[in-house]
């Protein structure tokens, strides 16, 4: 087997191959003519883009995440689990002298993300809906990301995982700006432009804090 | 390619804007927007999803954009547009989505699919595959523009008749309903027919209002087809006429898309800030209550229970929530709330243009049933609303759904609470004709 250093500098060639792509494609939005609006605002979208960042992502602040709180949950612990595999990823080199109980969050963490990734991954086949609407790619992204954490929870268990956690990871840098994965490079940009239609308008935040017409 | 094809693939590209990229890139497809959407409520299939009418432009827009399509397709679900998928992707855009924007409110990410079905909307008129119906009234309102003078004399002859039951209806000998009259301060924008004028005028009359009306229609039918030129030629006609006017003030009449269009997207399209505001009539209502211009008012005016449906236009898209609310508690005696309301309130079903297009009537009125049932929780008479579109619609469902709830505008209760001296004594009929009917 190859030396760890190989693996390493491979997952970090992928990661320098994934910040240019994902650079590229964010220097293309930024190329793109933006909103202007002129019309004179009704509320602030300051507020509006502060309340789409934050009270607005409450699973009580949407009908459709208190309909489906279950699959909100899943969604939000999915994603912390691959903040925190990513984080596994960026201190793998030094796991050995991390602090047990860092270990331990960061394996209950992980690892929460990857069953749920893959209960994510057994809904998506299931559900008609979203049957419907996965592409091969949204079901191979789920799974790709669903084994990198299971693989960042074997490393972290198992020092022997490194090269095979290293791998997945490089294969999932790789295929990340290509795949259904891109769309975290949009999230920001969608809640802003959000926030900043219902705060210009005086919709959201709501009533009581709405200025009067101008 | 097609000539149609490459005319609706030159408007994707070159309406290609940072909105628009995000909203094609963004959906993580968690189909958490399914039951935001008031097509799914009434028919839970995973084509009304909005999450999959997104997709039905993605995957022509991936197959033009995505270097994954040149060699896996099928792996990103890529498909070169043909005329037949245009056709289909038009009748989609056109009859299974109302741009009502619930379903971004709805989205964790915020998808603007509504945009999405814009951009096909646009996509669609540019191929020719847009609904003849709104092509031939979006063309028939710039045509009036381009000669109003023709139309002029037949405009003042049915205004000096309305001039006559406006002085009955407020029993002022010398109230009147003046017409481009210079240096007024308010430009007031009604739509075909008394029923908008009628009680404006009352309202302004008694307010003391310097006022005068426009010779144009507020509707813009232009706006539904997503047609750009074709918008901006329309809402040109009005901004000229406020420019040459010197008013202070466009009120445009309980119209929701043509306040939209004036208030929020006219200034952009033209890319200028107008010397003049731009209000919902309602909002100028509740402004005069609110400073007591109309005098007191009456609830008792209106006894019976009464509910308010938030029109997409004025309400989730255009702000002007609170302010009808305002006015009906002023002058309705039972007003009662639709539950979800305010940004979350459902679609009619019949916005978008939807109700001048009856080959869809059927989908339509399917539609408007989640709309139906919260009238029905409300156990309301009365609904009143502050668009048009949403008063013929909403008065159909009445009928299709024998509900038996009636349907008028905000302005025709504010004048019966004004108990008015020539206004109707039978309480259970609307001051005027302003009960919304469906002639198209």
């Amino acid at each position: 087997m190859p030396p760890l250093w190989m693996f390493q500098a491979g997952a970090l060639a992928a990661l320098g191959i994934a910040a240019v792509a994902f650079y590229r494609q964010l220097r293309r939005l930024r190329q793109l003519p933006a909103l202007s609006d002129v019309a004179p605002a009704k509320g602030d979208p300051r507020r509006g883009v502060l309340y789409a960042l934050t009270l607005g992502m409450a699973p009580w602040s949407k009908e459709s995440t208190r309909l489906h709180p279950v699959s909100y949950g899943r969604g939000i612990a999915f994603h912390v689990g691959i903040f925190s595999g990513l984080l596994v990823l960026a201190a793998s080199p030094w796991l050995g002298r991390l602090p047990a109980s860092l270990v331990l969050a960061a394996t209950a963490l992980t690892g929460l993300g990857a069953v749920l990734g893959a209960v994510g991954l057994a809904v998506r086949i299931l559900d008609p809906n979203l049957r419907r609407l996965s592409t091969p790619d949204d079901l191979a992204s789920v799974a790709l990301v669903s084994l990198f954490l299971a693989s960042a929870v074997s490393a972290l268990l198992a020092p022997a995982a490194l090269p095979g956690f290293y791998l997945v990871a490089i294969a999932l840098l790789l295929y990340a700006p290509r795949s259904k994965i891109r769309h975290c490079l949009y999230f920001a940009f969608s809640r802003i432009q959000f926030g900043r239609f219902v705060g210009r308008r005086g919709v959201l935040p709501h009533p009581g804090r709405r200025v009067a017409s101008p | 390619m097609s000539h149609k094809v490459r005319a609706a693939l030159e408007v994707l590209e070159t309406q290609l804007n940072q909105p628009l990229l995000t909203a094609l890139e963004v959906c993580a497809r968690c189909g958490l927007c399914a039951e935001s959407c008031h097509y799914y409520l009434a028919d839970p299939i995973p084509e009304n999803v909005p999450a999959a009418r997104g997709e039905a432009l993605r995957r022509f827009s991936r197959e033009q954009r995505d270097p994954l399509a040149a060699w896996f397709p099928a792996w990103i679900r890529a498909e070169p547009l043909t005329d037949e998928s245009l056709e289909s992707l038009a009748e989609m855009a056109f009859s299974r989505c109302t741009l009502c924007r619930r379903c971004t409110f709805n989205c964790p990410m915020g998808v603007d699919t509504p945009l999405l079905m814009s951009t096909v909307r646009a996509m669609a008129s540019a191929a020719g595959v847009a609904p003849e119906m709104l092509v031939m009234l979006a063309d028939a309102a710039i045509e009036k523009g381009r000669d109003p003078e023709t139309y002029l004399p037949y405009f003042l002859e049915s205004i000096h008749d309305m001039e006559l039951e406006l002085r009955r209806l407020t029993g002022r000998p010398t109230a009147s309903i003046p017409v481009r009259r210079k240096g007024s301060r308010v430009l007031y924008v009604a739509l075909a027919g008394a029923h908008t004028i009628l009680p404006a005028a009352a309202i302004f009359e008694t307010a003391g209002e310097d006022w005068t009306l426009s010779i144009f229609e507020a509707a813009n039918y232009a706006v539904f087809l997503s047609d750009l030129p074709k918008a901006k030629a329309i809402a040109r006609r009005i901004v000229d006429e406020a420019h040459e006017l010197g008013v202070e003030e466009i009120v445009v009449s309980e119209c929701g898309h043509a306040y939209h269009a004036l208030r929020w997207s006219a200034p952009n399209w033209f890319g200028e800030e107008f010397p003049f505001r731009v209000r919902s009539i309602v909002e100028v209502i509740d402004d005069y209550i609110l400073h007591g211009r109309l005098g007191s008012l009456d609830p008792t005016a209106n006894p019976e229970p009464i509910t308010y449906h938030d029109s997409c236009n004025l309400g989730r898209n255009g702000g002007v929530i609170e302010e009808p609310r305002r006015i009906l508690n002023a002058v309705a005696a039972d007003f009662r709330e639709m539950a979800p309301n305010r940004e979350a309130s459902y679609c009619c079903g019949g916005g978008s243009g939807l109700v001048a297009l009856p080959e869809y009537d059927e989908i339509r009125r399917k539609a408007g049933k989640p709309k139906v049932d919260q009238i029905r929780r409300t156990g309301a008479d009365w609904v009143a609303a502050a668009c048009e579109n949403c008063r013929l619609q909403l008065t159909d469902l009445s009928q299709a759904y024998e509900t038996g709830t009636r349907v008028t505008a905000i302005a025709d209760l504010v004048v019966r609470a004004m108990r008015l001296p020539g206004a109707a004594q039978d309480d259970s009929l609307p001051v005027t004709m302003a009960a919304a009917t469906l002639d198209r």
